[in-house]
Formats: structure tokens, C-alpha cells, sequence
């Protein structure tokens, strides 16, 4: 494959792991991105996305742990995890500082996921040369 | 970098289409060239006179209206799907543009984004 036509992607995932394919399919593509020697800009959850962060799922042990899977792919790679402040507040999905603000009596997010705003996506469009979206569908 | 983002759900079943819109204004926000279209059941999210306190959700209206406030070049609805859900200009917002081919639209755009 020639160089030029190596893709720099932003992924945007807005299924939820167990409701939907969304974020297995997502991880499968970016997988066989990276093989290919194409390189992922971010992965930006978004909507019910967010609840690929959680570090609270704990699905049976004979079923993949989509959460653990991504948070290991995402490290393995150095590829930034981003879920949307809006949409992970709304659900459920804090991290210390979130937790701290509004007073709730837990935080949850899974390591290498960050918590941040829309504009993480905006860059991610302008940064990346495909920004490909992973929705519940249906 | 031109982005379109496609709204083809109606406006209170489902969060994808707020979520959607939410993107838009993002975009515009970091003066992003972004239309919004609109197809589908999604043309009611354009109706004039919602009343949503009895399903205590917030009317749609306030933010289709302040889209072109917020920098959103153009809000486009999609011709048929208008005439299978009844609406037209007289009982649709103001500034909302008819698209006879929305195809042409997505071609005229770099990037697209789906509503969920």
C-alpha cells in the first residue's frame, strides 16, 4: 500500500457496550487500522458511547470486557480515549474532579479515559483525514 | 473542512438528535462551516408551536431558531419527507431552506455526521 494513502482516523463511538455492536465493531476497525499501518488521532465516546468508560461494568467472566479491552488497546497504542463531559454527566460518568464538583459520592471513569468537552471532537475532525462514526443503529 | 450533520429522528423518542445538535453548535462555536439537514421523521424537530411540558421535556424550537445566532450557516429540510409529515413553510420555523435533493447537499459537504 502506498504511503499516501495511509489514513490518520478519529473514531467517534455513540452505541453503548451491551446495547448495542458499536464499540466491539469500533475496536475491530481500529485494530485492523493500526495493522495496516494507518495511525488513530482519538476516540471520542460520545451519547451512550460514555458507557464504554465506566469502570464499574463487570459483564460474566465468559463474556468480553469491552470496557477492559478498549482501555488496554488505547494504552497499548498511546491513542487518547476522550468521553464527552455532557453526555458522561448525564449518565452517570465522572472522574475525581467531576465527582468533586457536584458533590456525588462516587467517581468511575476507566484509565486511559479522559472526561472533556466537544471541541475534542471538533479538533479531532480537523486533525484527522477520516473521522469514521460507530453508532447503536437500529 | 464543510460538515452536514443529518438529523433523521424525531425530536422527543430519542436523545440522538439533541446530541446532534449539541455537535452542530460545537462546530459552529470553533467557526466551523456546519449546515444541519434535516430528514426523515427528523423534519418535526422544524414544526412550529411544539408543546412539550406535559412529556417535561424542553421544546426544540428555542435551539433550531437560535441556530443561525449561533453561527450555523444553513438549516436545510428535506422536500419529501416534509410533504409525508405534512409541513410546509407555513407551519414550519422561519430560515429553514427546502433541499429537492439531499444527496446533492451530502456531496456538497467534506464531512457528514448521522444523528445515532
Amino acid at each position: 500500500m502506498a504511503a499516501t494513502s495511509l489514513q490518520n482516523y478519529t473514531l467517534v463511538i455513540t452505541g453503548a457496550p451491551y446495547s448495542s455492536q458499536a464499540p466491539q465493531t469500533a475496536l475491530l476497525f481500529a485494530r485492523a487500522a493500526i495493522a495496516a499501518g494507518h495511525t488513530l488521532d482519538r476516540v471520542f465516546l460520545y451519547g451512550d458511547g460514555v458507557h464504554l468508560a465506566s469502570s464499574l461494568s463487570a459483564p460474566p467472566s465468559d463474556e468480553t470486557h469491552w470496557a477492559k479491552e478498549w482501555a488496554r488497546f488505547l494504552k497499548d497504542n498511546a491513542v487518547p480515549g476522550v468521553a464527552c463531559i455532557a453526555s458522561a454527566l448525564r449518565r452517570g460518568l465522572v472522574n475525581e474532579s467531576e465527582k468533586k464538583r457536584y458533590e456525588l459520592p462516587a467517581s468511575n471513569l476507566l484509565e486511559p479515559f479522559i472526561i472533556a468537552g466537544l471541541g475534542e471532537w471538533v479538533e479531532g475532525t480537523m486533525a484527522s483525514s477520516r473521522v469514521i462514526y460507530f453508532h447503536a443503529g437500529g | 473542512m464543510s460538515t452536514l450533520i443529518v438529523i433523521d429522528q424525531s425530536p422527543y423518542g430519542t436523545w440522538e438528535g439533541r446530541e446532534a445538535l449539541d455537535m452542530t453548535f460545537s462546530l459552529a462555536a470553533f467557526d466551523q462551516s456546519v449546515s444541519l439537514l434535516f430528514t426523515g421523521a427528523g423534519v418535526n424537530w422544524l414544526r412550529k408551536a411544539q408543546t412539550t411540558s406535559k412529556i417535561e421535556q424542553k421544546s426544540v424550537e428555542k435551539n433550531i431558531s437560535a441556530a443561525p445566532i449561533f453561527g450555523v450557516k444553513a438549516i436545510y429540510a428535506d422536500a419529501k419527507a416534509c410533504v409525508q409529515y405534512g409541513l410546509g413553510l407555513d407551519n414550519m420555523l422561519a430560515g429553514v431552506a427546502m433541499a429537492e435533493n439531499s444527496a446533492e447537499l451530502l456531496h456538497e459537504h467534506t464531512h457528514t455526521a448521522f444523528a445515532g
